[in-house]
């Protein structure tokens, strides 16, 4: 769980007097001296004498960069912070570091304390927008934060929140649970609710306190949509041509664990909200969404994520048994029986799961850890089959059959709010 | 003759009824002991309640840790501690209804050797209980672990593990109540010995091959990752 304090060196550093108009956050730990590099050399990008072509919404404007260190680097301006002039552009640059608070389970994410330390340091500075970026620095361009902040500050959107350019087989636990999760509860159609950059606007910020909420409701994330959906903010979406390569130094197992169990929590604290929502809405598109590689499903082995389904399957029974209602159990004892080239796990079925799966974190049917651990066997069987449902398809296909996915979870809701409302009603 | 069997059945008759007599007191005096301090604790575990939820003491725990709510999923630390503190008074009632039975009674031999006896049992009935928690929870997390690290002796694996535990915790229940020490410690030590030299040797001569091949795997990996194989993204 993230510390709620600030810092007492983050506090000093963000009362300073001095101004922005823009700040530029990571929230990750990030590599110090890759970071100033890429910030001068983006700033003088985006200076008015450069010679690259840079949208006027955000050239020559007074920028920030807010970063989690855990020793702060010498200081140069007056007010703790480091001021850089990038080869004399004219365009001053403020290096805030933020104390250390704590580090996330899953390392390319901030903890909620972190984005606490960020939106108070944008608020110190009177920011008129701030762009958080992943650590990875990948989206640290001049482009691509135009496309992040352009929408907040031209066409007045309080989150700009990415839509990258995924294949087939990218972002699947995203296409699977957390984007149609949230798309059911909050109404909103995001591609990424979890993303790893988005653009935010001063009146947002105004307003979230994560680290606060997080602690109130026991959830390790932040999730800036749900923050904006709860305070009827406006939202859009916009096509960011940048690839995060997150996800391959951790298993499926614990980045589900570590995604689903907030996402879990969420759904419990803003219950009275999501209880009133109907139906969803789609969320403007600001830039077209770039088109991604053709990936060939046709590589990836299945088998192992059949077995480990299977397996669980046979050994898992009595915990699924607490979460599960029979007949979820008996499909689930039908598709181990199938041969694999058949093996299909329906849309309907795999929303249920994941909504009694819900309710049983909310119950607390079983210890939180197990109860998602116990989930995974039953995800790697939905990859398996998604992947062996669209190793056929084209890209656009794919996407349609996401879309697909994401229906069922709506039109399932009515089962969530039964389940959820009379946990205890009789459930064949 | 006959009227001495009848005298001594007599005497050993109204010894018997005299000492029941001397009882009885005692035991009314356990009863009433159980059920004041039944009444206290009621009381007592209502007034812990109202200012645990005062305080919101679930709230705050929940922002701390996870750790309680693991290990008992269905309780919240409000009603697990309300229920300590109930069950507490009512434990010291019994200790203080056995300790005026022990008073009451003429010759109080036996209570007092009871009375010494009882907090062995209580430590080994909670030793038991905290034991089949620990058992289970770990049986659990060992399954869940090995499953999806497709490991196909997964429910052996967690077996194992439940036994080995609940076979510690009896060994340590019964040594806490002091009975065949002696043989429980050397039984213990041969069957714990014994299943770690038979893993040692498992591994050791059975799965010689099976892990130099895994040694083999892990030094050839960094070849492997470099083959252009397509990958599955989850986040």
């Amino acid at each position: 769980m993230a510390n709620v304090e600030l810092g007492e060196d983050t506090t000093t550093r963000i009362e300073s007097p001095a101004t922005a108009d823009l700040l530029v956050a990571i929230a990750a730990p990030v590599n110090v001296e890759q970071l100033r590099a890429t910030a001068s050399d983006t700033i003088r990008a985006m200076s008015p004498r450069s010679t690259n072509e840079v949208d006027p919404s955000i050239s020559g404007l007074r920028a920030a960069v807010a970063f989690p260190a855990d020793v702060a680097p010498p200081t140069h301006g007056s007010d703790g912070a480091v001021v850089l002039d990038p080869a004399g552009s004219g365009v001053e640059i403020r290096f805030i570091p933020l104390a250390e608070s704590g580090v996330s389970a899953i390392p390319w994410l901030g903890t909620p304390a972190t984005y606490e330390a960020i939106f108070q340091a944008a608020r110190g500075l009177g920011v008129k927008a701030c762009a958080v970026v992943a650590s990875d620095l990948a989206s640290f361009r001049p482009d691509l934060l135009q496309t992040l902040l352009a929408p907040v500050l031209e066409k007045g959107a309080d989150l700009a929140m990415p839509v990258y350019p995924a294949g087939k087989l990218d972002g699947l636990l995203n296409a699977s649970i957390l984007s149609p999760v949230a798309r059911a509860l909050y109404g909103k159609k995001i591609r990424y609710p979890l993303a790893l950059d988005f653009g935010i606007s001063a009146r947002l910020l105004q307003e979230i306190q994560p680290a606060r909420r997080a602690a109130a409701q026991g959830s390790s994330l932040f999730w800036p949509v749900t923050e904006a959906v709860l305070r009827n903010r406006t939202i859009c979406q916009t096509g960011l041509e940048v690839k995060h390569p997150v996800g391959d130094a951790l298993d499926a197992s614990t980045v589900l664990t570590q995604t689903v169990g907030p996402l879990f929590a969420e759904m419990e604290s803003n219950a009275s909200f999501w209880q009133r929502v109907r139906g969803s809405q789609t969320v403007e598109m600001v830039k077209a969404l770039p088109a991604a590689a053709t990936t060939n499903a046709a590589s990836v082995d299945i088998r192992p994520m059949l077995e480990t389904f299977q397996l669980g399957s046979r050994n898992l029974q009595e915990m699924w048994g607490l979460v599960l209602p029979p007949v979820t159990l008996l499909e689930l004892k039908r598709l181990t029986r199938m041969p694999a080239e058949q093996f299909r796990m329906p849309d309907e079925l795999w929303v249920r799961i994941i909504y009694d799966f819900a309710l049983a974190y909310r119950l607390r049917t079983l210890s939180r850890s197990h109860l998602l651990g116990a989930l995974t066997p039953l995800y790697l069987g939905w990859v398996a089959s998604h992947v062996m449902e669209v190793s056929k398809m084209r890209d656009k296909e794919a996407e349609q059959r996401v879309e697909r996915l994401a229906r069922a979870y709506e039109d399932g809701k009515p089962y969530l709010l039964s389940r959820w409302r009379w946990p205890d009603r009789f459930n064949p | 003759m006959w009227n001495q069997v009848l005298q001594s059945l007599q005497g050993s008759m109204s010894r018997v009824v005299s000492r029941i007599a001397m009882l009885l007191p005692g035991i009314l005096a356990l009863v009433v002991a159980v059920l004041v301090f039944l009444a206290i604790g009621w009381l007592l575990a209502a007034m812990t309640r109202v200012i645990l939820t005062a305080l919101r003491l679930d709230e705050r725990l929940a922002r701390g840790t996870e750790a309680i709510a693991e290990w008992t999923p269905h309780y919240t630390p409000t009603v697990l501690i309300t229920r300590i503190v109930f069950w507490g008074m009512i434990l010291l009632g019994f200790l203080v209804g056995l300790e005026a039975l022990g008073a009451s009674s003429a010759d109080n031999a036996v209570p007092a050797r009871l009375l010494a006896y009882l907090p062995h049992v209580v430590g080994a009935i909670v030793l038991l209980v905290l034991g089949n928690i620990i058992a289970r929870f770990l049986s659990r997390s060992v399954l869940i672990g090995a499953v999806n690290m497709n490991l196909q002796y997964a429910r052996l694996l967690s077996q194992g593990v439940k036994w080995l535990v609940l076979v510690l915790t009896i060994a340590m229940v019964l040594d806490h109540l002091s009975i065949g020490a002696a043989i429980v410690d050397m039984a213990f030590g041969i069957l714990f010995g014994g299943i770690v030299l038979a893993l040692a040797l498992a591994v050791g001569l059975g799965s010689r091959e099976l892990v130099s091949r895994s040694l083999e795997r892990e030094a050839t990996r960094s070849n492997v990752e470099h083959m252009p194989e397509e990958k599955l993204r989850h986040f």
